[in-house]
């Protein structure tokens, strides 16, 4: 239940999305397909442009899925870190779990395990109540045209980020947080500050969790 | 209801490069032990990440977001309830668009 105030604020991603993919050109299928196919709002956003105009093979996929590589390669880690949990399920149960992997379910159920759940089918359950709003809004917001005259004004775009300070906060337990934490923010301002990219998260998260790392002392 | 076919090596190809993210971590962890120490590394991680999403954000964002964000910190403070801390920081975000 906990998943439904975020599938309300998911419709609304999901529209804004439909939205630019109608202003690129895309039929509601092509829209909704792409929505149920690659499923990452940043990735969607970011290449719908080139799917619109009609795609020119070879270097135009090549920029396209190098796009996508970068802005979700922070699903790798997210990916690793589910291994001890999920690895217990089946390979096909597993993946099929991981296809429906996002940003919001990946963060709840990490924190739901942390608190003792131990059912994956709570990676899963999670990730279709992110999914079905993703392509719902998808499809409301390629139909809806006009009527959201500026996604921005209900502060749309800022939806992950709160989240995601939410959940830092909720994350930061103990004292032997503190040096990752440190180490995440101060590589994440100096790459966004020198080559801002989709890879800055990603580097955060290797900084951090390598500082655990190099700082982990073995119980006595 | 149209399907440009042409559309469609694209398509598939950004489908492939999004699944083999979702899946590539997952996957790469059948060839590594989990001992302890990468326990509290991988546990570091999610940590790590958002504060690498909150970071630019906050360092490139205008007054909206610098509020909302302290707005979202001082929600969840309050009543350490992460999904109203969320709506809070949007809300307050919203608000400060609609008055700039």
């Amino acid at each position: 239940m906990r998943a439904v105030p975020i599938g309300v604020g998911v419709i609304v991603w999901g529209l804004t999305f439909g939205l630019m993919a109608r202003e690129a050109g895309l039929s509601l299928l092509e829209s909704s397909l792409m929505s149920t196919l690659v499923y990452s709002g940043t990735a969607q956003a970011a290449t719908v442009g080139g799917l619109g105009a009609g795609v020119q093979a070879g270097a135009g996929i090549l920029a396209g899925v190098a796009t996508v590589l970068m802005l979700n390669a922070r699903y790798l880690l997210y990916g690793a870190s589910l291994r001890p949990w999920l690895g217990h399920a089946t390979p096909a149960q597993a993946y099929a779990t991981l296809y429906f992997l996002g940003d919001a379910n990946w963060a709840m159920s990490t924190k739901a395990h942390a608190d003792g759940e131990n059912d994956a089918a709570f990676i899963l359950g999670s990730g279709v109540s992110m999914f079905l709003p993703w392509v719902g809004g998808t499809v409301l917001g390629a139909l809806a045209g006009n009527w959201i005259a500026d996604p921005r004004m209900l502060g749309v775009d800022f939806l992950l980020v709160a989240f995601c300070a939410a959940m830092a906060m909720d994350l930061f337990k103990s004292r032997s947080d503190i040096a990752p934490a440190i180490a995440a923010v101060t590589v994440a301002a100096l790459l966004d500050h020198f080559t801002p990219s989709g890879w800055t998260l990603v580097a955060a998260g290797v900084a951090g969790g390598l500082t655990a790392w190099l700082r982990y002392e073995e119980p006595a | 209801m149209t399907l440009r076919p042409e559309l469609l090596p694209l398509l598939f190809a950004l489908t492939l490069a999004s699944f083999a993210c979702r899946a590539g971590g997952f996957w790469l962890m059948r060839f590594v032990a989990v001992t302890p120490r990468l326990r509290a590394t991988l546990a570091a991680a999610p940590l790590s990440v958002m504060l690498g999403i909150v970071t630019p954000a906050a360092l490139r964002g205008g007054l909206p977001e610098i509020v909302g964000l302290a707005a979202t910190f001082l929600a969840m403070h309050l009543w350490r309830r992460d999904l109203v801390a969320t709506f809070v920081g949007v809300g307050a975000v919203a608000v400060c668009r609609f008055v700039q």
